[in-house]
This record gives C-alpha cells, sequence and structure tokens, in this order.
C-alpha cells in the first residue's frame, strides 16, 4: 500500500514534468502548441494554457498565440495555418480564455456564433429525413447539438465541450437571453438522446442497424462533466458509474478524461474517490516519461488531472 | 454516377496481383508474406514504407481490425526488403483516443517488439493538397505530411463488408489518412459529400502503392464493426488498389461494378478488367457462398 505522503508526491513530481515538457514543446515566438509537430493546433494549445495557468506559472505570450489564430466571427479552425471552423476547437478555445480570465471582449464574438450556430438536421428537410427515411442510425433529429465542423450533424465531443463553455459564459453574465437557454436546452437533450444503451457515449452513434454501440471513455467523460447540472437522471448517475470503472484504462488520454469528468462529481453523493484515486496512480505511471508521449494534447490533460486537491478543473461547469 | 470521362487516365498497362494461400496468423506469417512481396520485385531500397492498417476500435469476438501480426509482418518483411524505415500510421474515425484503439488491438505491442513506430495520423502536421478530382466538390483536403512525406504507401485493409459503403478494402480504408483533428470524428463531411465520392478523391490525391489486405479471417454481414467473422484464408497483395479491391470482392463472391466507387475507379485510377490484371502466386476461387451482405447490398452478389 503506497502511503498517502509518498503518492502525492510521486504524483507531484509526475505533474511537474508534464509541465515541464509543455514548456519545452511551446512553438518558437510563443507559437502556442502542436498536436505533435510543429503546426499550431488550438486544442494541444489552449489545454496547455489551462495546465500551466492550473499551476500558476505565467506565460510572456500570455494568450496571445490563442488569439492570434482567432478567425472570422470569432471562431477558430483545429490547424493554425488551416481555414476551415471548428466549433470543438472554438468551444474550447473560449472556455480556455474565459477561465484564464480574459476581457470577455475577446471572444463574445466566438460565444454569439456558437449560439447561432445550427448543425443539418436543425433544418426541417433534413430533420424528416432522419426522422421518416434514414432510421439506419437511431436518433432524434429535433435534439440537437454541435457539429465538429460546418454542415454536418451534431456529434457528443463538440457538444459537450460547447455546453460548457457556454454555461461558463452564462454563470459569469457575458452572455445570456433565451436564445441561449434554448440552445443549451436543446444540446442536453441531444446529449441525452445519444447515451449508449447501457449506459457512456461514443462519437453519437448508440444503436446503428439495430445493433447497440459500446461508449468510448473520453467522449462519456466530456459528456458527464457537460451534464452534471443534469446529476438527478438515472442515465447521468449510470454512465458515472460506467466511468468510474476504466481506473485501469492503459492510455493517458482517456484516463485523465475520466479523472477530470469523475472530479466534477465529487459533491454528487457517489463515493468517487477510490476510483479517482486509482486512476490517479495510474496515470503516474503512464506519464512516467512525458517525452514518449506525442500528443501534446494528452501531457496537457495528464497534468490538469494530476493537479493538487481540489483539482483546478477546466471542464466544472460552473452555476 | 459522374462522368470519368475528362479525367487524366492514371491506370499502369498492367497490374500485378498475388493471391496468397494462409489460414491463420501463426507462425509462418512472416515468411509467407515475404515470398508473397519477393513476387513483385519491388525496389524499396533507401525508401520510407509507411504501414496504413485499418483500425477502428476493439470489439471481444469481432474481427474488425486489420490483425496486429499481419502489420507487424508486413513491416518486418518491407525492412528485410531493403526499406530505410517502416512506419505505421492511422487515424481512426470513430474513436479519438488513437492510443487506446493501438492498445486494445494488441498492434501496440506488436509493434514495440518489432522496433516499429506508430504515427496517429488523426494529429499529425498537416499540409493542404489540392485535389486533381471533383467528385465531391471539395478543392482540397488536408492530410497528413507523414503520409506525403512517405515513399511508398501499403494500404493494409481488412477484407469486410460494411454497412454504408457496401464493402471496405484497400480504397475505402484510406479514409484513415484524413485527419479527424481537421473533420472530426466520424469525419462527417465526407459522409455529407458522399462516402462513394470521397473514396474517389482521396485515392485520386494520396494512391496507395501498394496493397496487403487481410482476408485470412475477413467479416461478413453487418460490417464494419458488428459482422460475423468470415475465414477466406487470403492475403491479397497487389501493386494497385482498385486491381487489389476488384480480386477481394471477386474473393469474397461479390461484383465490383457494382459498387459505385470502384466501378468508376477502374475507369481512370486503376485496373479492373482480367485483361490489365496479372495473376502471380495462386489462381483466383471465389467461395462456394458468397459474403454475407445486408439486404441494401444484396445486388453485389454475384
Amino acid at each position: 500500500m503506497i502511503s498517502s505522503f509518498a503518492r502525492y508526491e510521486r504524483q507531484r513530481l509526475a505533474r511537474c514534468r508534464l509541465l515541464d515538457e509543455l514548456l519545452r514543446r511551446q512553438l518558437p515566438a510563443g507559437g502556442g502548441w502542436s498536436h505533435r509537430g510543429a503546426q499550431f493546433g488550438t486544442e494541444p494549445t489552449a489545454l496547455a494554457l489551462l495546465a500551466l495557468h492550473s499551476a500558476s506559472i505565467a506565460l510572456k505570450d500570455g494568450i496571445a498565440p490563442l488569439i492570434a489564430h482567432q478567425g472570422a466571427e470569432g471562431l477558430w479552425a483545429a490547424v493554425g495555418d488551416g481555414d476551415g471552423i471548428n466549433f470543438w476547437a472554438t468551444a474550447l478555445a473560449v472556455n480556455t480564455l474565459s477561465i484564464l480570465g480574459t476581457n470577455p471582449a475577446t471572444y463574445i464574438e466566438s460565444i454569439r456564433a456558437l449560439v447561432r450556430l445550427r448543425p443539418v438536421e436543425g433544418s426541417w428537410l433534413v430533420s424528416l429525413k432522419f426522422r421518416f427515411l434514414d432510421r439506419h442510425v437511431q436518433f432524434d433529429p429535433r435534439k440537437y447539438g454541435w457539429p465538429w465542423v460546418p454542415d454536418t450533424v451534431s456529434w457528443v465531443a463538440p457538444t459537450a465541450m460547447t455546453l460548457i463553455a457556454l454555461e461558463r459564459a452564462k454563470s459569469r453574465g457575458i452572455v445570456g437571453g433565451s436564445e441561449l437557454q434554448r440552445r443549451l436546452r436543446l444540446g442536453t437533450e441531444m446529449l441525452i438522446d445519444r447515451a449508449c444503451p447501457g449506459g457512456g457515449w461514443n462519437a453519437g452513434n448508440a444503436v446503428v442497424y439495430g445493433v447497440p454501440l459500446r461508449p468510448h471513455i473520453d467522449t462519456t467523460a466530456a459528456a458527464l462533466a457537460a451534464l452534471r447540472p443534469r446529476y438527478g437522471l438515472p442515465i447521468v448517475r449510470h454512465s458515472l458509474r460506467c466511468l468510474l470503472r476504466n481506473s485501469a484504462c492503459p492510455s493517458p488520454y482517456s484516463l485523465a478524461w475520466m479523472i477530470l469528468a469523475a472530479d466534477a462529481y465529487k459533491d454528487g453523493g457517489m463515493d468517487i474517490s477510490p476510483a479517482i484515486n486509482s486512476a490517479r496512480d495510474h496515470l503516474t505511471s503512464l506519464v512516467e516519461d512525458p517525452r514518449t508521449i506525442e500528443d501534446t494534447s494528452t501531457i496537457a490533460l495528464a497534468a490538469l488531472a494530476l493537479g493538487s486537491e481540489p483539482i483546478n478543473n477546466p471542464f466544472e461547469v460552473e452555476g | 454516377m459522374l462522368s470519368t470521362k475528362s479525367l487524366r487516365d492514371r491506370r499502369k498497362a498492367g497490374s500485378r496481383v498475388a493471391i496468397i494461400h494462409q489460414d491463420s496468423y501463426g507462425s509462418r506469417l512472416d515468411s509467407r508474406l515475404v515470398e508473397g512481396l519477393r513476387l513483385f520485385d519491388l525496389n524499396l531500397r533507401g525508401k520510407t514504407v509507411l504501414l496504413k492498417p485499418n483500425l477502428v476500435e476493439s470489439i471481444p469476438g469481432r474481427e474488425v481490425n486489420t490483425n496486429p501480426r499481419l502489420v507487424g509482418s508486413a513491416a518486418t518483411a518491407f525492412l528485410a526488403l531493403g526499406a530505410k524505415t517502416v512506419l505505421v500510421g492511422e487515424g481512426p474515425g470513430h474513436q479519438r483516443d488513437t492510443l487506446l484503439v493501438l492498445a486494445e488491438t494488441g498492434l501496440e505491442r506488436e509493434l514495440q517488439e518489432r522496433g516499429i513506430r506508430f504515427v496517429d495520423l488523426n494529429r499529425d502536421d498537416l499540409m493542404k493538397v489540392a485535389l486533381q478530382t471533383q467528385f465531391t466538390g471539395l478543392e482540397f483536403l488536408w492530410l497528413p505530411r507523414t503520409v506525403l512525406a512517405s515513399d511508398f504507401v501499403v494500404s493494409m485493409p481488412k477484407v469486410k463488408t460494411h454497412h454504408w459503403a457496401g464493402v471496405t478494402l484497400s480504397m475505402k480504408n484510406l479514409f484513415g489518412v484524413v485527419p479527424g483533428v481537421v473533420y472530426g470524428w466520424p469525419k462527417n463531411p465526407l459522409h455529407w459529400r458522399g462516402i462513394d465520392r470521397s473514396i474517389l478523391d482521396i485515392n485520386a490525391a494520396v494512391p496507395p502503392h501498394f496493397v496487403i489486405a487481410d482476408g485470412i479471417v475477413g467479416m461478413e454481414g453487418n460490417g464494419p464493426l458488428h459482422g460475423s467473422p468470415r475465414n477466406l484464408g487470403r492475403i491479397v497483395l497487389a501493386d494497385d488498389p482498385v486491381a487489389a479491391d476488384f480480386v477481394c470482392m471477386r474473393l469474397m463472391g461479390l461484383n465490383p461494378l457494382r459498387v459505385n466507387y470502384l466501378a468508376q475507379a477502374a475507369e481512370f485510377l486503376g485496373n479492373g478488367t482480367t485483361d490489365r490484371i496479372v495473376q502471380l502466386g495462386e489462381p483466383m476461387l471465389a467461395p462456394q457462398e458468397p459474403f454475407v451482405v445486408l439486404p441494401e447490398f444484396a445486388h453485389l452478389r454475384i
């Protein structure tokens, strides 16, 4: 049995190594972070900024790399010198700027664009198609969230991240109104509708050709984080119990997501501490040498998940 | 169907396909693969080879993914044939955690034991590639630098039926080079542009140089995830993905000309007719029972 102090110290040292690695990977001239190479990525940059902020590490360039890659209508692409819009990347960037205390004027247009956005099933014609003609994938198109990119249907991960970002903006008084409320409600209903029959979430196809598909750990975690205000729902509590069974997951990316999502439920009445402690121990082992982890987002998420408790959790919905 | 008449004809004068009998993923796999590859007299000296298997996710009891042993054997075989470097790369379409898929399928351990590096194509550095064909209407695709920088790309599909595309073989397998970080999980813009059309645009943009199709145990019925295993006992090697997919379909007892993208690909991208395919290795024998397909694809059966 590892003593509490030894466990804490191992996790602290692992986190220090992760943060050092993040600093080492910063692109030249304060250019943010890349997924695994030399190209700016919105996700790794947002997550790295959150991880460093959680450890009170100040950067000379601060949020500049994220702001520098903000595009038209305040939206972000997935990779910096890429064009195109990515709503997962945008929601992550907005959530990050909000947590970092950036002036809301910087991202209010982004929030308005997220609220305005309709996935393709938001059109009545496409909705009718999915309700009556194309039923191979079972879902209710009247309940829609956010897509990854324009002109496609909504999926679990971008919907969850957008709900988290919008709830935070709402709770801080940055945005409000009936349309926001409607989109928050629809997005929440969409997540509940897309839950796998056995609990949890995958990309967003719960039943295809009559066959229930398996949930994925990271999307289950993201959806649960977004649905924290709905803890009273049986599907949420059941999915949380399913998620907590994954503390031996062999991948640090999923494991870090699991810890962060579960942490958001620490005051929910279910005893989640044993699963989180076990997952943190396992994650500590998996990230022993961060230089061997190619994906920068994984390093940042692991640094967040191994934060000293109470975790400074950027995916905990405020309100 | 879109016309392919205005497209530059990229078909070789002749393509080569070898069918290798192999009942299991057992110990003789490495040597069988080297023997098979030697039939093609490939010049790999000093080249970087990228193996692109089909990894979707691990489902116990289902033959979903290209078998890790076959991927490992292929890596070893290409190194034995003179390749400077062999990489394995994939960008799964549903599961965002690529390394979890890698671990759960057993490919991580297989590659570690053989000292082969894996690249997550969903999160690689990207380059904007102008499309030379316009089936989807997209002007360009973002594609992984690792794929574009490789000298020799090998598509390694699992021989499976597919509930949207009919079959998933070497050409459909190229969906996995399109990066999820830009296009999402799943790569939904390609679905909305049409799976058949997307397969054609991707394969015209980054045509694989070679195919090693895992037909030792394939999948029939409700593929690509929940179909039933089907012992085909064959590995198909080819220097032309269109020819490979035509031969695989015939081995499945299905008619390749009834798959839109294959029929179109055979008009400009590769060879589908038997007079332009040289058969190496063993003769082709169609199965006594064709692969089971969903009712929507009953027309594929010969």
